[in-house]
Order: structure tokens, then C-alpha cells, then sequence
């Protein structure tokens, strides 16, 4: 094309491209989203490939993200580190399985690991209990919040071990009309 | 494609990525804790890497951005070293990716109204959502059918002169007294009269069936234009058109429906685990969601609370219940049935009268359509109110509501058509008084096509009055008075709610009233465009400033499908009414393209004669037996091959979930026993 940007080189745009769901203008429109949250620490130009990481407080903060109950789990998710520090490619490849062209499979093993709250390739009662109470503000009393954990165990586990495993939450999810509607974030 | 040597400089991070994929070493242990358990494999696989494929694949890896650019970085490498015929597809390929891409952005800039529904989705959800979804595929819809019709019915009347009315007609027969516009000046206030009710200057006009002719422009004798031909393909290439996109979007929305084989209310994996919209904006929103999630669980706990109670009825309450039903299905049948009636007298009172002139006239005039949108506005309300007393679990109502609701719109549509058809052509009865001159009622009806067209252009027009007048005179009054009188009353009636099922109603009628009308008013679809923009902006700023989210939801993606089923209804009941008018009325002499030949449909066979003789050989080939009957046999065969594939298809899933269940009980018995065998041997 003919507009001439110095964030990026060719090269790098193609890369972004093939690795991701979004087109040039979305990724230039990223980087300004990304710059934007630490004007100081992110540099306009990125040929050379910084080293620069935002905290997680600065990317909870943003307003597509800012209302939403799973915030800190979702930055985590993305992050190498597993402490919600983002590097630019992690803030791309975020917003990359949230866009609403990512596959249903790419969703359903990054929602897995948003919601295994305690990392251990499992979800067990208590992760549930946390996604419910994030859900509805603690607003359903412990009878009912016992209750709905152990319905929705019920529904999902098919190998009987009283905790989702991938493959039960995969299998669980592939019956779900809305979830890729939902599981989408618009920016 | 740069060599990673010339990257050797840039940062430390990528270089030891690539090193790792060279040397085959695992990635740090602390990336290994974030991925799921299936993916437990350190090293990408030959083959993930290897196909021209790749580039699309990589995308879907569920890896983090600096793996994926490193395994894209050696599949750059690989290139070279393959043969030349294979770089040559991956060139074709990769620029066929490029363009495609391109395409995309030339696309996503013209993809209308984008920002409007991303407020909305994020503020109302995506039930509303779909329904604003729902009306720009119309827009879109009647604009490229208003550029057929034109490009090949209005452009080429007025190119070839071919319209407009001839006061002195050489013929002068008992069925050929037309005169549509007769006085030659008109008072002001006429003017309007004439535009709200299509008369006058609006009927002598390009607007109408009457002003087109039958003239098949010849020029120097080798331009030739079948007008009337052109005209009646238009009409049956229009539906077809309209077919053909309704199905396609369908294709889509039905996917999703059958992989996930439907789903039941009270599900509670499903509403814990897809239940937060993600794109959720702002902070009223999310609350909002907030409530709605926990009403959803509540409704759920209810529903299994009354399914106890239904099945712990004694006979004589059971009994009781079912007879109350029963009493209240034959009411609002009852309902429907009188509302029927009431737009029978309507529209004959209205044709009766309808010599008489100003706000009288206009009146009248108007009287069908004010009984239709009264009774289209009265009757739910009634059967939401018996709905009540019948008790049926939530998901049961809200689908009783909306077929009873469909029913009420399809059918008062269908009567105003059977009453009109009734008058045309004399009940049908061909050798009664009136009809037996001309083949239908010439007196009352002189150019009956226009006549039809005239009142779906009134019934489209006060359609979109009644929704302005709604919009001020109701809703936004009602906000107001909700907003700054704080009182018992205010606060029981509460902020407007933005029922979505109703108002894709609206939109159906209003697209089935089109399709019917546009035979005879070419220019309705170009009128039904600019109202539906109109529409889609007065919704949009109702919704933001009178409409608080609704608490139940609408499913968006089974509504989607639930949508384009009723407008597939609609347009059902209008192509019975374009065969029915095509195929057996009478057209009318004194007006149209089709003045002279017995049924419109004469047409083809007329030209047809006209073709070469080896084309005519040819179609009636194909007509023949000889061809339609193995074609037939063809399409059987295909059909049954796709019904087996879809079966054996649902067959292995149901035998892969079976295995995994299975496994399962293996992986549990295998460590209960190594349990043992460490216990034995401790």
C-alpha cells in the first residue's frame, strides 16, 4: 500500500498478519492502543523489536476490559510470565483469540485456562464457586452456589472424576450456540 | 524473504526462541504450567510446519506470539529449498491470501453501520444486537433488488420511451376507460392527499404498474427490448433473488444450530461457563449483566421447582389445568378470528367508498391499514395476558407468544389480500355481473394492478407513521414521565423495554407487504430501503435514551434463525400471491405492459415463438421428460448421499462420546489399582 508508517517494517506487519486475525490497519490501530496505556515506557518505534512489558495494572484498565469480572485472569492467561506483564505480541495474540474470527477450538482452550483459577489443568469445585461469585456479585446465597457447582459438574464430567478436565470442558462447550458470540471482545 | 541471520541483532528474546527450535530444546518450564494438558508436546511437529497450508493454520495455534513467529520464520526458510513448481503454488497461494485479505479491509470499510452495533451489542447484549443485525441485511436486501428492478425495468422503460400514459388512446373499447390523473391543476393541500395516497400525479407515474407499456422498443431493427418480458423475468428473478439470500444467510445461522444439536433452558454448565458477554461495555452494562445471570439461574431453579410441583398434581388439578388451557387456546383463537373479521368489513367499507375526496377520503382510504396496525397492537397484548393465566414454564410461553403474534400479522396480511381479490374479480366467479365485460371488475377497477399497488405502498407508509408516532407521542413521554415523577405508578410501569420479538415482527411485515406489492409498484423496494434506514435510526435512538435492557434475554443465535424462518412465511404467502395474479387474473386493458394477452403469464410463451427454432429445439428438451426425469433421479441420488454422510457423521459422535466415557472409567480403575499396588508394596 502507499501510507508510509515507521512503527513497524514490512516484514514484521506480514508476520502479524499470518499470525493473527487482524489486518495491518488493526494491528497499527493496536500498537496506538497499546502506546496510549504508558505514553513513557512504549516506544513509537518498533522495527527494532523492544523489550517492553506493561503491568497488568495498566491493562485491567482499559475499557474493554475494565468491567469485566475475569479481567485479571484474562491478562494472565495471555502473559509468559503468568503474572499478567503483556509484551505487545501477548497484547496482540489477547485481543487476537477474543476477535471474532478465532476459531471455536483457539477459544475454548484459552477460556479453559481463564477459568482454572488455580492452574492446575483442572477445574475443580472451588475454581467454579470463584467464576460464580465473580458472575453474579455474590448475590446467590451458598446453598444456591453449592448447588449450581455441583448441577454444572454433573452436566460436564463424563470420566467421572468430579472435576473438568480439558476434554470435558472442550466437549461441553462444543454444545454451546453462544459462545463464540459471547466469548468475544470488540475493540 | 529475509534470512534470520540478518535478525541476529535484534533483541535477545527471538534469537533464543529460534535457537530452541533449532536444537530441539524444551521452552522454559514456567511456559509449560500455562497450557492445557492436551497440549503437552515441547516442539512443533514436522508436519505443522512443512504444507504451503500453513499460514492460515498458524493463526489457530494456541501458542504464544513469539513461538508462532519463530515457526513461521523456518517455514520462510523452507521455501527456497523446495522445487520450482511448488514455490510457484506457494507464490499463487500466498498472493491469493494477500488479496483475500485486502478484500477483507475493502469490505470492513464498507461494512455499514458498524460502530452503531458494536454500542449496541456492548450496551443492550446481543439479542437486541441481532435484531439491528437483522435490519441492515434487509436494507441491504431491497437496495440491490431496488438496482435490479431498475437496471432492468425503469432504465429501459425511459430509455426507450416505453412509458407514461396516452390520453388519446386510438382504442376505444367498453374496458379501456383509464384516466389516472384527470384534473390539470391541483389544489395545494391534494397534493398531499395525492402523495399519502398514491393518486394523482403519484399514480401517472413511474411509481405504478399503469405507467409502464407494452411496447417492445425496436430500433433500426436490431435493438430489440421485450419490455414485458423484461418485466415479468424481473418480477420471478426478484423472488428467487430474495430466495437465494434469505437460504445463504440461513446456511450460516443454521450451522451453529445443528453443531451444538439445540439446547435446553436449564443448563447450567452452559450459563456458568458462556453465559458473561465479553464485549460488555461500561458500567451500567456489565451490572445489568450482572442481574441478568443471576435471574437466568434464579428462573432456571424455578423451572425445576414447578416441574416438581407439575408432577406432584392430583389428577383433579391436572385435569382442571389442561381444561383451562384448552379455554384459553379457543380464546385467543377467538381473538385472531375477530380481528380477521374486522379487517373484512374494513376493507370492503374502505372500497365501497372510496369516490369521496379529502381528509374523508383519505380516511377511508387509510381504514384497512389503521384496523391491520390496531389489531397487529391489541391482540399480543390480550394473548400475553391469557398467557398468564395459563401457566406454562417461561421457554413455552415466550414460543406460544411469538407463533400466536406471527399468525396475527401473516393472516390479517392475507385477509386484506383475499378481500381485495374478492372485489377485483367478483369472488372468483367470472360470468357474475360486473366481471363478465373484462375478466374482472372494470367499473370499480380499471387498472386493478394499480390499484393493489397502491394499497401495499399505504400500508408501508402508515407503517412507518405509526412507528414515528409511537416514538413521540408514547416512548418518549413515558421516559419522561418515569424519569421525573418519582411514584408508585411510574415505578411499577418502569422505563420502556426494547421487546425484540415483536419488533422483528414489524420488520417481516413490512418486507412481506414489499415482496407482494413489488409485481405491481416497481419503485416499493427503493421506498422500503429509505424506510428501513429511517427505522433503523429512530430504534437506535430509542433504545439509547427510552429503553433500559431487557432482564429475559433472546437467545442470539437461535434467533437469528428463528427470524429468517418467519420472513421465509412471508415471503411464502407473497409468491402465492404472485402466481395467483401471474397465472390466472385477468390483466387489465386499459393499463400496463400486458394489456391484450389473457394472463401475464401469456407473455412467455409468446416470445418464445419468437426465438430461433434451434433454441426453441432446446427448451423444449429440456422440458421433456426425456431430461427431467434422470435429472430428478440425479438429485435423489445426491440428496440420499448427503442424508447417509450426515447420519454416519452423527453416528461416530455419538460413538466418540461414548469412548471417552470409557476412558475415563479406565484412567480411574488404572489408578485405583496402582494405589493398591503401592499400598501392597509399601
Amino acid at each position: 500500500m502507499g501510507n508510509k508508517q515507521t512503527i513497524f517494517t514490512d516484514e514484521q506487519l506480514d508476520a502479524y498478519q499470518d499470525c493473527t486475525f487482524f489486518t495491518r490497519k488493526e494491528i497499527l490501530r493496536l500498537h496506538g492502543r497499546y502506546h496510549e496505556l504508558a505514553p513513557h515506557l512504549v516506544p513509537m518505534d518498533y522495527t527494532n523489536e523492544p523489550d517492553c512489558k506493561l503491568p497488568l495494572a495498566l491493562i485491567v484498565d482499559m475499557p474493554e476490559l475494565k468491567e469485566n469480572p475475569f479481567r485479571s485472569r484474562i491478562v494472565e492467561s495471555f502473559s509468559e510470565d503468568g503474572m499478567g506483564n503483556l509484551s505487545f505480541n501477548e497484547f496482540v495474540d489477547m485481543f487476537s483469540v477474543l476477535s471474532e474470527m478465532a476459531p471455536r477450538e483457539l477459544k475454548a482452550i484459552y477460556a479453559f485456562k481463564i477459568y482454572d483459577f488455580n492452574v492446575d489443568n483442572y477445574l475443580c469445585k472451588e475454581d467454579l464457586e470463584k467464576t460464580l461469585n465473580k458472575l453474579t456479585k455474590e448475590e446467590l446465597t451458598s446453598e444456591e452456589v453449592e448447588l449450581v457447582c455441583e448441577k454444572t459438574i454433573d452436566e460436564a464430567d463424563l470420566d467421572g472424576d468430579n472435576k473438568l478436565s480439558y476434554s470435558d470442558f472442550e466437549n461441553m462447550i462444543s454444545r454451546a450456540p453462544d459462545f463464540l458470540s459471547t466469548f468475544h471482545i470488540r475493540i | 524473504m529475509s534470512s534470520p541471520l540478518d535478525r541476529s541483532d535484534s533483541g535477545n528474546g527471538f534469537y533464543s526462541d529460534q535457537e530452541s527450535l533449532r536444537l530441539r530444546r524444551a521452552p522454559s518450564r514456567m511456559s509449560n504450567q500455562n497450557y492445557p494438558q492436551y497440549n503437552w508436546r515441547s516442539n512443533p511437529s514436522d508436519d505443522e510446519v512443512g504444507n504451503a497450508e500453513s499460514p492460515r493454520e498458524l493463526r489457530t495455534l494456541a501458542r504464544p506470539m513469539a513461538q508462532k513467529k519463530a515457526l513461521r520464520q523456518v517455514q520462510q526458510m523452507r521455501m527456497p529449498v523446495s522445487t520450482s513448481a511448488k514455490s510457484w503454488t506457494h507464490n499463487k497461494t500466498k498472493s491469493l491470501h494477500k488479496l483475500k485479505s485486502n478484500f477483507r479491509e475493502f469490505l470492513y470499510f464498507f461494512s455499514l453501520w458498524r460502530k452503531s452495533l458494536q454500542k449496541i451489542g456492548g450496551n443492550f447484549g446481543g439479542g437486541v444486537e441481532s435484531y439491528f443485525l437483522f435490519l441492515r441485511f434487509l436494507v441491504v436486501l431491497n437496495f440491490v433488488s431496488f438496482l435490479l428492478i431498475a437496471g432492468f425495468v425503469i432504465v429501459p422503460s425511459l430509455v426507450f420511451r416505453s412509458a407514461g400514459t396516452s390520453l388519446n388512446s386510438t382504442d376505444d373499447g367498453p374496458c379501456m376507460k383509464y384516466n389516472p390523473n384527470p384534473q390539470g391543476l391541483v389544489v395545494f393541500y391534494e397534493f398531499f392527499l395525492h402523495l399519502l395516497s398514491g393518486q394523482g400525479f403519484m399514480e401517472d407515474s413511474l411509481m405504478f404498474y399503469g405507467y409502464y407499456n407494452n411496447n417492445t422498443a425496436m430500433e433500426e431493427g436490431r435493438l430489440f427490448y421485450n419490455l414485458p418480458l423484461a418485466y415479468l423475468f424481473t418480477a420471478v428473478f426478484y423472488f428467487a433473488f430474495c430466495l437465494c439470500c434469505i437460504i445463504a444467510h440461513m446456511g450460516t445461522a443454521a450451522r451453529v444450530v445443528v453443531a451444538t444439536g439445540g439446547s435446553t433452558m436449564g443448563n447450567y454448565s452452559l450459563i456458568v461457563f458462556t453465559g458473561w458477554d465479553y464485549g460488555c461495555l461500561g458500567d451500567q452494562a456489565t451490572k445489568l449483566k450482572q442481574k441478568n445471570i443471576y435471574y437466568r439461574l434464579q428462573v432456571d431453579l424455578e423451572e425445576e421447582r414447578i416441574k416438581k410441583q407439575a408432577a406432584s398434581l392430583t389428577p383433579w388439578r391436572r385435569v382442571a389445568l389442561y381444561s383451562l388451557r384448552v379455554l384459553m387456546f379457543l380464546i385467543s383463537i377467538g381473538l385472531i378470528v375477530a380481528a380477521f373479521y374486522g379487517i373484512f368489513v374494513a376493507t370492503e367499507f374502505s372500497q365501497k367508498n372510496n369516490e369521496k375526496t379529502g381528509i374523508l377520503g383519505l380516511f377511508i382510504e387509510y381504514l384497512p391499514s389503521m384496523v391491520i396496525t390496531a389489531g397487529n397492537f391489541l391482540v399480543p397484548l390480550l394473548c400475553d395476558q391469557i398467557a398468564l393465566i395459563e401457566k406454562y414454564s417461561p421457554s413455552v410461553t415466550v414460543v406460544v407468544a411469538l407463533l400466536r403474534a406471527v399468525v396475527l400479522r401473516m393472516v390479517s396480511l392475507g385477509v386484506l389480500l383475499f378481500t381485495l381479490w374478492s372485489q377485483i374479480t367478483c369472488d372468483g366467479n367470472t360470468e357474475a355481473m360486473d366481471c363478465k365485460m373484462c375478466q374482472y371488475n372494470v367499473d370499480k377497477y380499471p387498472c386493478w394492478e394499480t390499484r393493489v399497488g397502491q394499497e401495499m405502498y399505504k400500508l408501508t407508509l402508515f407503517d412507518l407513521l405509526v412507528t414515528i408516532a409511537l416514538l413521540v407521542l408514547v416512548e418518549f413521554p413515558r421516559r419522561m414521565v418515569v424519569d421525573n415523577w418519582s411514584s408508585k405508578l411510574s415505578q411499577l410501569v418502569g422505563r420502556q423495554e426494547f421487546v425484540v420479538p415483536s419488533n422483528v415482527l414489524g420488520l417481516v411485515y413490512g418486507q412481506t407487504v414489499v415482496w407482494t406489492g413489488a409485481l405491481f409498484c416497481p419503485l416499493l423496494p427503493l421506498i422500503n430501503t429509505v424506510k428501513f434506514v429511517f427505522l433503523f435510526y429512530c430504534k437506535k435512538i430509542t433504545l439509547f435514551y427510552n429503553c433500559r435492557p431487557a432482564l429475559k434475554t433472546f437467545r442470539s443465535t437461535t434467533s437469528t434463525f428463528f427470524f429468517l424462518v418467519v420472513l421465509l412465511f412471508g415471503w411464502i404467502l407473497s409468491l402465492v400471491v404472485m402466481i395467483y395474479s401471474l397465472a390466472v387474473i385477468h390483466p387489465s386493458m386499459a393499463c400496463g405492459p400486458f394489456r391484450f394477452i389473457p394472463t401475464m403469464w401469456q407473455i412467455v410463451p409468446n416470445s418464445f415463438y419468437s426465438l430461433s427454432k434451434v433454441t426453441q429445439e432446446f427448451l423444449f428438451f429440456i422440458g421433456s421428460q426425456a431430461f427431467s426425469i434422470p435429472l430428478f433421479a440425479l438429485s435423489c441420488v445426491v440428496m440420499f448421499y448427503f442424508i447417509a454422510l450426515a447420519s454416519i457423521y452423527g453416528r461416530s459422535v455419538a460413538m466418540l462420546k461414548a469412548q471417552l466415557k470409557l476412558k475415563g472409567h479406565d484412567k480411574q480403575f488404572l489408578v485405583k489399582q496402582i494405589e493398591k499396588m503401592k499400598s501392597s508394596s509399601l
